[in-house]
């Protein structure tokens, strides 16, 4: 029974981790009150960067997830180091042109397989190793946010101006931020190439950054744990409301116009901080 | 709010238990899956697939399969989306325990869940999934479409011998995985021939303006355009031809994507002249296709199209090899796809080693005239 | 064979003013809009779309004239755009909320309202009746054009005039400007900001359906998600023009446009979809503030 449950719902277990990856990733970045659009194509370098050292390069798994985060990282660095003095709209619409610069040369190069993707990926991703990177990931979230960066992260939350005033280095933790997010999101990116046979260039567009940034949004980011629960519930609840299949899309929408309007701090509401 | 969270959380596994119990079908029934897309801007493939299905499903259950047994489809909508198809794979595998899958829709959804019914040692049986390398994702991989490895060619050897086509220039959507396998088709064909490339565009497949490709395409003067692209789009590039001024004499050549009514009521004359090859066509005049057209006019009233065809003579195919193999198990089954021979809608069919299609004599090149398609004489 | 290609070169010239005047026409409204509002505001594609519809409709259904069909998609889709910023936009704006969150808000609002149309309406590409506009070609010099294209370009340049004019010269353009420079100020010497705000989001709802309306017809394809790639080129049009700078737009949205077009004809189309987003990111790290500086909207 058990078995059979596993393996019938095997991909969706493994979303939820992925998922919840991903929303702490934009976590990290909505944490020092900015917005990045470009988690999803964070997520496809790092899917395709780790498939083509997997595939191509026979690199070991572990040199192929570094990799996965190194090269989002750099990509990151490229795309946030000029918005750092502007305001916050640069960079998000600095990491729409991202997503899409990517599926352009994805699309076009034959390297990347173009429209038909790589396939034959071989299956490393393994369960214990998608939820043992979660934990760690949120753990070392619940640490910072405890810390003076933590607070530090708050108070440019609160009122950027001011928290520059107070001594935070304001470019630093910008960029810091990002750099991270691109990390944690090409990291998924790797676990979710090595656990499905095949990806392509489609999968990493403009829908699935938005659906990204509603999973945080949903669970708040006033704590790590937030965002973790929001990616649980919109992975799970379309599989279980087959009817919400069609209007995935109008739900996620929906959802991020409720939670900036109506409940700006989430599901969760409570804070590390204050936690213990 | 910590009572609604609670609440949300609460109501997760509640209903995903609900959801393992709705397990289907009575013992004495052979029930087997079928993966397609039956909502989602792509459901019309899916469900001219499904009629298909249940057309030759209600003859096939005149006198059933392994002695009289009830033969049932347990349905999995994917929404054209490759991560659901493969939940539905897992789902009819591990939860229905189906000794056999049909689909999914899309080639796309096929690499993706093809190598789950693989690794499952459950046979798969892809009826319109017509890209380049399906059947190698594994022993348990089958599929009943004609590949357009073997469509394409026909039609570029027609244009060749009736229309004197020595140079072409190629267009296709890069952004999209059915154009872009049918333009490898395409490339290879044109070597293999020795019909001269002069130049090779892309658009994206929701673009609405082609002037700079065909403006570019013009100043070659090739003899034709090859166009590998789904209908909306061709038909946009039939249309842009004519606003550019492009020669009237320069046919355009397609890929299976043409091969869709909605060309001509879409680019109306300016699709005159357009050549397309066909694994199957409306009008094929023997006794087996006009019943199928009738029978499915009468139950759906609509025109059947080439994937209801498919899904029609496939469903047939594999209760054949059902009853074959005396016994719903998958390695059965496996084994009696691989001999069965059955003539159907589509022409005659068997698998070859590599489980596609082995006779390809059933493709037909058809001519676009006054809007509407008709065999080339 | 070099020849062969060059011999284009003057065609592909126009094609690629015409398509860089779409670009432009379409990002005039949605430079208008962030340069008072301050505001990105995601929703503008959805009225590129709604225009395109209602005049679909209009000339499908009512079977109006395009001269009637087009002013009136204009209003009603500037109607909505004026309800949309009341329910979404205004309450952040009382709230001081952060300016990220009205982009958000609106992100979400687009992605709701596009896969309702898509649900509504599938994705099949709708055309306007053929009598709705000539394409035939008119050859000047050995360059084919067509009256919808003459459209295109006379209206990006007349609506272009158009603006200018309004901003410098009018009350209406001074209370803009003095909202765009701060609204608060604004309020204490007496403009109305709620009705400049009501004003402008007007002004840019229609602009947007007039874009709408004129590029379905140009291109004869309408379908829901049509704003959703003009948004993604409209974002390279006002960055390197210079967020809410209305002549910028003109000029980044031309200069996309025509090098879009050379690098397909003469380089590679593979990579014709590239060139705005590369110019973006080029213009971020070299000159953030777009071609001409600060925009003129908050120049006073």
């Amino acid at each position: 029974m058990f078995d059979s449950f596993f393996f019938s719902y095997q991909s969706l277990i493994f979303a939820v981790g992925i998922n919840g990856l991903l929303a702490l990733s934009m976590y990290t970045v909505l944490a020092v009150g900015q917005l990045s659009l470009g988690q999803a194509a964070f997520m496809g370098i790092g899917a395709y960067v780790s498939t083509l050292l997997t595939l191509d390069a026979h690199w070991p798994f572990a040199a192929v997830l570094l990799a996965a985060m190194v090269v989002p990282a750099l990509a990151a660095l490229l795309i946030g180091g000029p918005t750092l003095k502007l305001t916050g709209v640069y960079l998000a619409l600095a990491t729409i042109a991202l997503g899409e610069i990517l599926r352009i040369f994805c699309n076009a190069s034959d390297l990347t397989g173009g429209a038909l993707g790589l396939s034959g990926i071989p299956n490393k991703t393994s369960f214990g190793l998608i939820f043992a990177v979660l934990a760690l990931a949120l753990a070392g979230f619940v640490m910072v946010a405890r810390s003076r960066l933590g607070r530090a992260m708050e108070a440019m939350r609160e009122d950027e101006v001011a928290a520059g005033v107070m001594g935070v280095n304001l470019p630093v933790m910008k960029l810091g931020a990002l750099v991270v997010s691109a990390m944690l999101a090409g990291l998924a990116g790797a676990l979710n190439a090595h656990a499905n046979s095949f990806i392509g260039p489609n999968d990493y567009g403009f829908d699935q950054a938005v659906t990204i940034l509603s999973f945080a949004l949903l669970g708040g980011i006033g704590s790590p744990f937030g965002p973790v629960l929001g990616a649980v519930i919109l992975t799970v609840l379309p599989e279980l409301l087959t009817a919400l299949h069609d209007f995935k899309l109008v739900v996620n929408g929906f959802i991020i116009v409720i939670a900036v309007l109506f409940m700006p701090r989430g599901l969760l509401i409570w804070r590390i901080g204050r936690v213990g | 709010m910590n009572k609604r969270t609670l609440a949300t959380l609460a109501l997760l596994p509640i209903a995903t238990a609900a959801a393992i119990w709705t397990a289907p079908a009575k013992a004495e029934d052979v029930t087997i899956g079928a993966i397609e897309i039956l909502t989602g801007p792509n459901s019309r493939y899916g469900v001219a697939i499904k009629n298909g299905f249940d057309l030759a499903l209600d003859e096939v259950n005149k006198t059933g399969v392994l002695g009289g047994k009830k033969l049932v489809i347990q349905y999995e909508d994917t929404a054209g989306n490759k991560d659901q198809a493969v939940n539905a794979a897992r789902k009819l595998i591990g939860i229905g325990k189906v000794p056999l899958l049909l689909g999914p829709t899309l080639s796309n959804e096929m690499f993706a869940a093809g190598p789950v019914a693989n690794e499952q040692k459950i046979p798969i049986v892809g009826t319109s999934t017509t890209a380049a390398g399906i059947t190698a994702i594994g022993p348990y991989v089958f599929r009943t479409s004609l590949p357009e490895g073997d469509v394409i060619p026909v039609t570029l050897k027609a244009a060749q011998t009736k229309f004197g086509i020595k140079k072409v220039a190629v267009m296709y959507a890069n952004d999209d995985a059915f154009s872009k396998s049918g333009y490898d088709v395409f490339k290879a064909s044109l070597e293999k021939l020795g019909i001269q490339t002069l130049t090779t565009e892309t658009f994206g497949s929701k673009d609405s303006d082609f002037s700079a490709q065909l403006t570019k395409i013009k100043s070659l003067n090739p003899d034709a355009i090859v166009v590998s692209a789904l209908v909306e789009p061709a038909s946009g590039i039939l249309l842009d031809a004519r606003s550019i001024g492009l020669d009237e004499k320069i046919r355009f050549i397609g890929g299976n994507g043409f091969n869709s009514p909605k060309l001509g009521d879409i680019a109306g004359e300016a699709a005159d002249g357009t050549l397309v090859g066909s694994p199957w066509f409306i009008a094929k005049a023997d006794a087996m296709n006009t019943k199928f057209v009738a029978d499915y006019r009468a139950k759906y009233k609509d025109d059947p199209d080439q994937f209801s065809a498919q899904a029609y003579d496939t469903l047939h195919i594999v209760a054949l090899a059902i009853d074959k193999a005396g016994a719903a198990e998958p390695e059965k089954i496996k084994a009696a796809l691989q001999t069965t021979k059955y003539t159907g809608v589509m022409g005659p069919f068997s698998f070859t080693d590599n489980r596609d299609p082995a006779d390809s004599s059933g493709v037909v090149v058809l001519e676009m005239k006054g809007g509407k398609f008709q065999i080339l004489k | 064979m070099f020849a062969q290609i060059l011999q284009q070169l003057p065609q592909q010239l126009l094609n690629g003013l015409v398509l860089g005047s779409t670009y432009a026409l379409f990002a005039l409204g949605f430079t208008l809009m962030f340069g008072v509002l301050g505001v990105i505001n995601l929703t503008y594609g959805f009225y590129f779309t709604t225009g395109a519809f209602l005049a679909l409709y209009g000339t499908k259904l009512l079977a109006l004239p395009i001269w009637l069909a087009l002013p009136g998609a204009a209003i009603v889709t500037g109607l909505i755009a004026v309800l949309f910023d009341a329910a979404l936009l205004t309450p952040l704006r009382r709230k001081k909320a952060p300016e990220l969150a009205s982009l958000m808000v609106t992100l979400g609002a687009t992605l709701l309202l596009y896969s309702l149309m898509t649900a509504t309406f599938g994705t099949e590409i709708r055309r306007l009746p053929p009598a709705v506009i000539s394409h035939a070609a008119i050859i000047v010099g050995g360059i084919r054009m067509n009256w919808s294209q003459i459209l295109i370009m006379g209206t990006t340049v007349a609506i272009v005039a158009a603006l200018l004019a309004l901003i410098r010269g009018t009350r209406f353009g001074l209370s803009m400007r003095a909202l765009a420079e701060n609204g608060e100020a604004a309020q204490l010497m007496g403009v109305d900001t709620d009705a400049v705000v009501r004003l402008v989001s007007l002004v840019s709802g229609a602009l947007g359906a007039t874009a709408g309306v004129l590029i379905g017809l140009n291109f004869n394809a309408i379908q829901p998600y049509m704003g959703e790639s003009m948004m993604l080129k409209g974002f390279a049009v006002i960055i390197i023009g210079g967020l809410g700078d209305i002549k910028g737009a003109l000029i980044a949205g031309l200069v996309i446009g025509v090098l879009e077009v050379l690098t397909a004809g003469f380089i590679s189309s593979s990579y014709k979809d590239a060139v705005g987003f590369i110019l973006l990111v080029t213009t971020l790290w070299f000159r953030p503030v777009g071609l001409f500086g600060r925009a003129p909207v908050k120049r006073a």
